[in-house]
């Protein structure tokens, strides 16, 4: 089994579903974080000259064999033009959010090549290019997708960890900081965990150095941070106990989150429906899993959960077909 | 706090913690949780916390008995009732 580094670990995680052809807002937060994973892996590596806390890194170190293409993209950001920097590690830590969008598709390319090259990452046709009006406008978008088993064993490992008691690995520790800045915790944890998580974080904030250091940065954009999170509120806002029901009657306001698909004909039996879904799933390239069937069956699309919900589009004509929407990962048993 | 184990040593050592397992199997976390509860996984506990780790080897070959079960179409009781006469 071919095991990764502890960015391109994260890299896999926050990438996976992200759009590959343009940089969104939310990419440039997992963007972002991922450079701070690169900047913490080099810690962790040893890769910094240490005096206290100051860190030291010289130009010529990137000279050195086996550095990380992810890595030496990273420090280049960081160095610039000069010849040496030293900082704390907050405070290198901090810079990432200043780093502009030319630097943030370096980087991204600096993982994405590796990945690539290696099998565990792909770019195929986005979901959102099966919702009727994109088929019918032809638009084409592409997104990436991380190789399934492995996605699972990170986002699972990563879980059991966390919400069983024990000692906490540095990685793991680092891993919660990152999905945190990333505001990725609620696609792996569901609300209740998220309190155990907190709690977890706040008792490792007291016993660890590290944790002490780096639980207090915050390295997002604050425009980025709060667009990210208006989404987020937007769906709690409306989230009823039988899902998330914002999305269902505001598709417009976040597509990626509801994908309309029509079907054949009028008053379709639920199997037939679901039979018209898979088929456009499979036209477009995705892999599916049926993991529960009926009415409003559940599908595991390219490593995210999705109710496929029978409903009607409202236009000059009404269609019938089936809203997909995101279905909280944690929730599954 | 100490650094996350590789492949190689978790491959190498007798005893793992649930995270590796799911790391080792690529079972879902919840799902290992449900088998522990059910008494069809063995392990043991240690520590002040009790944490629950697991002899590798059985767990391992536990877990492919267990799916290798499942997919032959035998439900949970049934599974633990053939698990515990064997």
């Amino acid at each position: 089994m071919e095991t990764f580094t502890f960015a391109q670990n994260f890299a896999l995680i926050a990438l996976n579903a992200q759009d590959s052809l343009h940089m969104p807002t939310v990419k440039k937060i997992a963007v972002r974080c991922m450079a701070a994973a690169a900047i913490l892996e080099c810690y962790m590596d040893h890769g910094f000259v240490m005096q206290g806390e100051q860190l030291t890194f010289d130009r010529t170190h990137l000279n050195r064999s086996g550095l990380p293409q992810h890595q030496r993209a990273v420090l280049e950001c960081i160095l610039g033009k000069k010849a040496s920097v030293q900082n704390t590690l907050p405070h290198f830590l901090e810079q990432v959010a200043h780093f502009s969008s030319r630097k943030l598709k370096t980087i991204e390319r600096s993982f994405t090549d590796y990945l690539k090259a290696h099998d565990v990452l792909e770019e195929i046709p986005n979901l959102l290019g099966c919702d009727m009006n994109y088929v019918t406008a032809e638009v084409s978008m592409r997104e990436y997708r991380s190789d399934e088993s492995l996605y699972a064993r990170l986002t699972e490992g990563l879980r059991a960890e966390i919400l069983e008691d024990g000692a906490v690995t540095d990685e793991m520790l680092l891993m919660l900081w990152l999905l945190r800045e990333s505001s990725c915790l609620f696609d792996l944890f569901s609300e209740e965990e998220v309190h155990q998580v907190a709690s977890r974080m706040n008792e490792i904030y007291y016993e660890n150095a590290l944790a002490k250091q780096l639980f207090v940065v915050e390295i997002h954009n604050s425009w980025e941070f709060f667009a990210k999170n208006f989404l987020k509120a937007k769906k709690q806002t409306f989230t009823t106990p039988v899902g998330i029901g914002v999305n269902f009657s505001f598709p417009f306001l976040e597509r990626s989150q509801s994908i309309f698909i029509d079907v054949e004909a009028w008053f379709e039996g639920k199997e037939n429906r679901l039979h018209d879904v898979t088929a456009r799933l499979e036209k477009y390239g995705h892999h599916y899993t049926i993991l529960r069937e009926g009415t409003v069956p559940l599908i595991k699309i390219d490593n995210i959960l999705y109710e496929a919900v029978p409903t009607i589009f409202q236009s000059k004509v009404p269609v019938q077909g089936m809203r997909l929407r995101r279905y909280p990962q944690a929730i599954l048993k | 706090m100490s650094r996350q184990r590789s492949m190689e040593k978790i491959l190498a050592s007798e005893y793992v913690s649930i995270g590796e397992l799911v790391r080792l199997t690529g079972c879902r976390y919840s799902t290992l949780k449900f088998y522990t509860e059910e008494g069809i996984l063995p392990f043991e506990q240690e520590g002040e916390n009790l944490t629950r780790r697991f002899p590798r080897e059985e767990a391992v070959a536990r877990l492919e008995e267990i799916q290798s079960l499942k997919q032959q179409g035998v439900c949970i009781p049934d599974i633990k009732q053939k698990l515990a006469g064997s």
